[in-house]
């Protein structure tokens, strides 16, 4: 089984320079469903707020400019 | 000739050549580099100020054996480090890192390490400035780096927040950022109820401890995580981040300026004699020591001219660095220094990260209002003070306090006075033995004066 996910591995994971701890790793695993599932809620959440505050400038006025939302974009 | 800092990844290193700093770009990070041209990523993240650009330039590489490219990057007025940011830098630097992560992952890359040593300013604000540090996104693999994040950005920020600000020096001590072991049992109680702290600091460290030593290396190897997850990882360590505050406390010097014997017309006085003396000179770089909150570094800056303005108060460097956010200064790098002790030579050798005196010399060197705080709340000799200027900078910008100045008086009150010399003419003599006096002006409605001196 360890050999089959070794040869799966690509190139770029096996390089990787630093010992990223099995610990640190291990964690990830752990947390990792909730992290995502927290995420998919946040992004779904935003998608339909944008969308409402869209439908609802839309129905006071046509001319509003909505902002794209960017949360990367540094203020 | 190689430098220091960037021997442990194998992707390539960085040179000097004629005073010129390049980066060599190794053969076997060909694939990862090319990637990062030609998904867009570099462009996107040059764009927002989050990548130190770089142009690829035709000259021999080093090590033409292994070596697939030569870049030269934009040049960082002044490297500084994590031990000399205020609080909101080192969240900025750390916010930075993860927005670049992020906007990574969109593009098939992922961050392969989060040194806070890559991260440096340029025009006030926080940028990435190892253009090496990404790799191709494995989908499915975990972040290797979430472990170097945590130790060198969560643990130290979240201590500076929750437990006390000075625990950012720890960041001395560790070169590879504060042991998770170490911030779990620094922190309060009170943080295994916030949930990234919990998840990030005190379960991280006992989830080291328990797979330490254990050679869990076949789990390790096929550890995958989804995309989401991973995403949901970068955006939770966002979150807490951004959730950490520092509010200062009142110091000693949080209200300096409101507390001084100054009369406004003095101030005035002395801010246009210090334009005057700094016009004079006509420098390329300042090095504004004992700063407070940078109003005197923003003379210099003001006119163009790249200062760093360092106090030994992270109150006052916070205020520094938030003036400059807010007014958007791109010349002025407030930092946090300890001037009777600054940051010395850490790492590898002792030179991985360069001591503060080893970073100059600077064309001029202000000291105003901080002689007397070395000379006398520290015992310091003024022939000593003068031979630190002279190694420091050619110029020196200083001002003299007298012993019957209040500020003077404040500092003498609780102690006894052995300072037969603090006077005008032993000050003058004392400066004589390193430089030569080019200008001296009495700062009327004050009984300072300011000098202008050239090393000798």
């Amino acid at each position: 089984m360890n050999n089959i996910f070794e040869f799966l591995a690509p190139l770029a994971r096996n390089r990787a320079y630093l010992d990223p701890g099995s610990g640190s790793i291990l964690l990830q695993l752990v947390i990792a469903a909730a992290l995502g599932a927290a995420f998919a809620v946040k992004v779904y959440w935003k998608k339909i707020k944008g969308a409402l505050s869209k439908n609802k400038s839309n129905d006071e006025t046509d001319t509003q400019v909505q902002e794209p939302d960017d949360p990367e974009k540094k203020s | 000739m190689k430098q220091s800092a960037s021997f442990r990844d194998p992707s390539g290193f960085l040179f000097t050549d004629k005073g010129t700093l390049y980066r060599q770009v190794n053969e076997e990070y060909k694939a990862h580099y090319d990637k990062l041209m030609e998904s867009g990523l570099y462009h996107s993240l040059v764009e927002r100020k989050l990548l130190i650009p770089h142009e690829e330039v035709k000259i021999a590489p080093p090590e033409k054996a292994i070596a697939y490219k030569v870049i030269q990057p934009d040049r960082i007025p002044f490297i500084s480090y994590p031990y000399e940011w205020s609080f909101s830098q080192y969240k900025d630097a750390a916010i930075t890192t993860l927005a670049i992560e992020m906007l990574a992952l969109d593009k098939g890359m992922t961050l392969k390490d989060a040194s806070v040593y890559n991260i440096q300013f340029l025009e006030g604000s926080p940028l990435l400035i190892d253009t090496l540090s990404f790799e191709i996104y494995d989908e499915g693999s975990p972040w290797v780096a979430y472990r170097q994040f945590c130790q060198h950005f969560l643990a130290p920020i979240s201590l500076m927040a929750f437990t006390d600000i000075r625990l950012q020096q720890l960041m001395r001590v560790y070169i590879d950022g504060i042991p998770l072991d170490l911030a779990s049992s620094l922190l309060p109680g009170k943080t295994h109820f916030n949930m990234g702290l919990e998840l990030h600091i005190h379960r991280h460290a006992a989830s080291q401890k328990k797979y330490a030593g254990k050679g869990e290396k076949a789990k390790v190897k096929e550890a995958r995580i989804t995309k989401l997850s991973y995403q949901g990882l970068i955006d939770n360590l966002q979150g807490t981040i951004k959730g950490l505050n520092w509010e200062g406390v009142g110091t000693e010097w949080g209200d300096y300026y409101d507390a001084t014997n100054y009369t406004t017309a003095a101030f005035e006085r002395k801010k246009s004699l210090v334009g005057e003396f700094i016009d004079q000179v006509n420098p390329k770089m300042i090095w504004d020591l004992g700063a407070n909150n940078g109003e005197f570094s923003r003379i210099g800056s003001g006119r163009g001219i790249f200062t760093v303005s360092s106090d030994i108060d992270p109150v006052a460097v916070e205020k520094n660095y938030q003036e400059c956010r807010k007014l958007k200064e791109k010349n002025l790098l407030p930092l946090l220094i300890d001037l009777t002790n600054p940051s010395p030579g850490i790492g590898w050798e002792n030179n991985e990260r360069t001591s503060f005196i080893e970073r100059g010399p600077v064309d001029v060197v202000m000291a105003l209002a901080l002689i007397h705080h070395l000379a006398i709340s520290n015992n310091l000799p003024l022939e000593r003070v003068g031979e630190f200027f002279a190694k420091a900078g050619e110029w020196l910008i200083i001002e003299f306090v007298p012993k019957d100045d209040s500020q003077v008086q404040r500092l003498l009150s609780s102690r006894k006075d052995i300072f037969p010399k603090y006077n005008e003419a032993g000050f003058e003599s004392s400066l004589g033995a390193d430089f030569k006096l080019i200008r001296k002006e009495p700062i009327e409605g004050s009984k300072r004066t300011l000098y202008l001196y050239r090393r000798k």
